[in-house]
């Protein structure tokens, strides 16, 4: 049987796709290591539908949102950018109109997007896979591609619309008080927020207190977790303490994997160890909920922050000011709870709705194990959906494994550009467009370097502070384990699995990110300096060589040589 | 045994943590020279004693204790709030408590000249839960008086109550609360004044709301009200909106009723110039000597001539949603628009 392409139309074209655009970026965020065919087809068909949906619902003035590409298990992505003054003057006509309800009720919006889909999640949710017909799981997968298709219209037309006072907000701070966003003042003033992320790490924390209050924690010391719950299981209490950890995990944190872009590990859920080892980590660290104390501090020093800014600002400008200033605090905020209700829970859903027909699929042959669904695309899904005892995909899921193990192996160019076109200019281009999301989350500001202060790695401030200690180099999240207390975390960037691991470490080195990128929203809720934009630090730093870093310079000092 | 019982004018705006916001209130504004009923407060520390004499202390925190990593299930936190309450109301109060308070509401009633009068029994907690807690109106007679205050104990343990302590990471076995007891005016009309606008914050205006009878029915938000807005300048009224009121909250023999509005006054404006003219005037002072827009309830009394018919029973911090002023969002978007140029 011919194997069809993962993403059909989609697909990385070099001929066609270079001519369209002289440069294509790899999401090294989301798309490394590769994507399996399943999830690939899900996250370049939809982030892609969403990012044009928001930028056109908005009527950004510059960019048209981004279009993507799937090669090889990496999702490629370059700008559309609005090309004459002409539409982009009618553009923004429009956009005044357009960006009116993130400026008049903020809170209002966003709570009405979140239960749109909560309300999407549970219909999921309830469909029980072992009970009910092929027709209705394929039905559920079905309504799960919808779930997905609005989750992406959502997630970019909230993030656009979020991003872009910020961006004002921002250059108005570099304007009218001098400082930029990754000046530690700028920082003071976006810190000190709670939101639904940290209120589940605070939960875990709850119950990580709750094995040690009533003594359950001897019986998992010393034990991996991956075998705390037949540990627990063993034990009167343990069995009581599993069966209310088991509601608070299905009904508010189990929804999730570890990797957030992708569909192809265990949630939560399914494997409550992944949980357990944030609760080791929390164990093993002791003491209060850091976060709390911290926030209430970083509160504080905001509230102080504001007060300060306020009284630079004359007293004529003060009105617009401080509602600008309200709308850029949301992105923190945003940035962080659009994880939670977005991405994690949606593809956790997902999952659920694969998992459902792949265990039909296997049990009919189509396929030889429940989790070779992934390596399926849709359409194959519906060859086999209803009646899975009549064909026969294990042709296609071989080939497709096969082709997987290669790209992981290979590995996926970081950009891919036209001939006559260097890194300069792709990076002009990007910055072109304008584009908040490109410009905060994925490029950020570039680090100049200062021989002068004779570092070795030179960056930007994602959260101010300095700190000195033994260096932890991660590239991935099953690696978070081997993170000690007083370490400081290197890596190409972080995301939601790694916020519990913040309360250890002293500082964070990251090779690339924004602002508004996860490193640096953390890392200022938790108090600890972050650098950010190094470029070469998982490639310079080893791991165990102590290292200084200053945040507010900007700078990386590698101690031993 | 310590002082818990205070007449309005012995506390001021510093007995917050001794009798709670309401009655600090109330004392402040007595101080201020506003019409307030007359009335008492029992401290915190009354209900702490209460607690304490009667042994429910130790019960209803041991119950809440063995519980207190579930509450945050709804379910779980029902069963509770059932269970402690019904515990405090099944437990008298103790007969040395009993004693006090029957004198403070007989001296209450020689304060009125009335035999027998009605008050009505307000929650003061000193940490301030909008809508958290209970009121009752038109309680008569000692025993009455007794059951309500437990009543008012009693409502710091109803789920919301409970749910707020725990969202605010506060404990969860205790709160402190004060009681308000205070003389219940006979209303001919009652309600709101707001001295900032809620939709614009506009601050320059008030904006006044009321019904016949008990002002219950403008602050629940049944009915919709009269509505004056009015200038603090020179005390024009600039708009003037009267509802026909169909419904509102009337004093029975024990308790209130919701009854329908009399034809012939259901067009009628609830309150005369005059009386919006007063009702502004002290509102504009209130708002001054506090330094912040105040949201305040007055009632007028039947009986009484003007101005001596218009007394004051709550003040506080306006809590508006302010939603942003047009021109702000205006200008910010002009800003927004020339990132592109």
């Amino acid at each position: 049987m011919k194997t069809y392409d993962c993403v059909p139309g989609l697909e990385f074209d070099e001929k066609d796709d270079l001519e369209q655009s002289p440069a294509w970026f790899l999401d090294g965020t989301h798309s490394v290591p590769p994507w399996t065919p399943m999830f690939g087809w899900f996250w370049v068909n939809f982030c892609r539908h969403g990012m044009q949906y928001g930028a056109e619902t908005l009527h950004l003035p510059t960019t048209k949102g981004w279009d993507w590409r799937f090669k090889n298990g990496g999702g490629y992505l370059t700008i559309l950018l609005v090309d004459s003054d002409e539409e982009k003057r009618e553009r923004e006509t429009k956009f005044r109109q357009a960006i009116r309800p993130f400026l008049e009720d903020y809170d209002g919006l966003w709570s009405g997007f979140v239960k749109e889909m909560l309300g999407r999640y549970e219909k999921i949710k309830t469909v029980d896979g072992e009970d009910v017909s092929n027709i209705e799981l394929l039905a559920n997968f079905e309504y799960g591609i919808d779930t997905c298709r609005r989750m992406w219209e959502i997630h970019m037309y909230m993030m656009y619309g979020t991003y872009m006072p910020y961006v004002l907000f921002e250059q108005l701070c570099k304007h009218l008080l001098g400082i930029d966003d990754t000046h530690p003042d700028f920082h003071r003033l976006m810190s000190g927020f709670d939101n639904e992320s940290f209120r589940v790490d605070r939960g875990l924390w709850e119950y990580s207190k709750k094995l040690r209050d009533t003594g359950l924690d001897t019986v998992v010391a010393n034990v991996a977790p991956a075998e705390w719950e037949a540990k627990l299981q063993g034990d009167e209490r343990g069995r009581e303490f599993l069966k209310e950890f088991r509601v608070f995990i299905d009904t508010k944190a189990g929804w999730r994997m570890e990797r957030m872009a992708e569909i192809n590990v265990p949630t939560w859920s399914e494997d409550l160890s992944q949980a357990f080892d944030k609760m080791a980590i929390y164990l093993k660290k002791g003491g209060e909920f850091d976060l709390d104390g911290k926030r209430r501090r970083l509160e504080q020093e905001r509230k102080e922050a504001e007060k300060e800014v306020l009284g630079r600002i004359s007293p004529e400008q003060q009105g617009w000011f401080s509602v600008l200033l309200k709308i850029a605090q949301n992105s923190s905020r945003f940035s962080e709870e659009h994880d939670h209700y977005l991405d994690l829970y949606t593809h956790a859903v997902l999952r659920k709705t694969c998992l459902d027909l792949g265990r039909r699929f296997a049990r009919g042959g189509a396929i030889e194990k429940t989790d070779d669904i992934f390596f399926l695309m849709p359409d194959e899904v519906r060859r086999a959906g209803i009646n899975p005892g009549k064909f026969n995909l294990k042709g296609v899921v071989a080939r497709r494994r096969a082709e997987w193990a290669e790209w992981e192996k290979a590995g996926n160019p970081p950009i891919i550009l036209r001939k006559d076109f260097g890194l300069a200019d792709a990076m002009e281009f990007m910055i072109k467009s304008l584009d908040p999301i490109a410009l905060k989350v994925v490029v950020g500001k570039l680090p100049e370097a200062r021989p002068e202060l004779k570092a070795d790695l030179y960056g930007t401030c994602g959260s101010p502070g300095m700190a000195e200690g033994p260096a932890r180099v991660i590239f991935k999240e099953e690696d978070l384990a081997s993170v000690r207390d007083g370490d400081i975390l290197v890596s190409v960037s972080t995301s939601p699995a790694w916020t519990p691991i913040f309360g250890m470490i002293k500082g964070v080195v990251v090779d690339r990110g924004g602002s508004l990128s996860h490193a640096a929203i953390v890392g200022r809720e938790y108090g600890i300096p972050v650098v950010m934009n190094v470029f070469e630090g998982t490639a310079k730093i080893k791991s165990g060589q102590r290292i200084r870093i200053d945040a507010n310079l900007g700078t990386v000092f590698i101690l031993d040589k | 045994m310590e002082k818990w019982l205070f007449w309005f004018d012995e506390i001021d705006k510093d007995s917050n943590e001794l009798v709670g916001k309401k009655c600090a209130n109330l004392g402040e504004m007595s101080r201020l020279g506003m019409r307030v009923p007359y009335g008492f407060a029992i401290s915190v520390k009354g209900f702490e004693q209460f607690m304490n004499l009667s042994g429910l202390a130790q019960g209803v925190g041991d119950h809440i204790r063995a519980q207190r990593e579930n509450l945050r299930q709804v379910e779980v936190c029902q069963a509770v709030s059932r269970k402690v309450q019904d515990l405090i109301e099944s437990t008298p109060v103790p007969e040395s408590m009993r004693k006090e308070i029957s004198t403070y509401y007989h001296a209450l009633c020689d304060k009125a000249g009335r035999k027998d009068l009605a008050v009505a029994v307000r929650s003061s907690g000193v940490v301030s839960m909008p809508g958290q807690m209970d009121t009752y109106l038109n309680i008569i007679g000692e025993e009455a008086v007794i059951e309500h205050i437990k009543r008012v104990w009693s409502s710091s343990y109803t789920v919301r109550a409970m749910t707020c302590r725990i969202e605010q990471e506060m404990a969860v076995e205790w709160a402190p609360i004060g009681v308000a007891v205070m003389m219940l005016v006979d209303a001919k009309s009652a309600g709101v004044v707001l001295t900032v606008l809620p939709t614009t914050g506009d601050a320059t205006k008030v904006v006044i709301e009321g019904n016949w009878g008990l002002g219950e029915s403008v602050v629940g938000g049944e009915i919709t009200p009269d509505s004056f807005i009015v200038n603090k300048e020179d005390l024009t009224v600039v708009d003037r909106k009267v509802s026909t009121k169909q419904g509102m909250v009337r004093r029975e023999a024990s308790g209130t009723t919701y009854v329908k509005v009399p034809k012939e006054l259901q067009e009628e404006p609830c309150l005369d110039d005059n009386e919006i003219q007063e009702i502004t005037k002290t509102a504009i002072n209130v708002e001054k000597h506090f330094g912040v827009p105040q949201d305040m309830e007055w009632v007028v009394d039947k009986d009484l001539p003007f101005p001596e018919n218009i007394f004051w029973v709550q003040a506080r911090p306006a809590r508006f949603t302010k939603v942003e002023r047009a021109e702000d969002i205006d200008y910010i978007i002009d800003l927004m628009v020339r990132i592109f140029d």
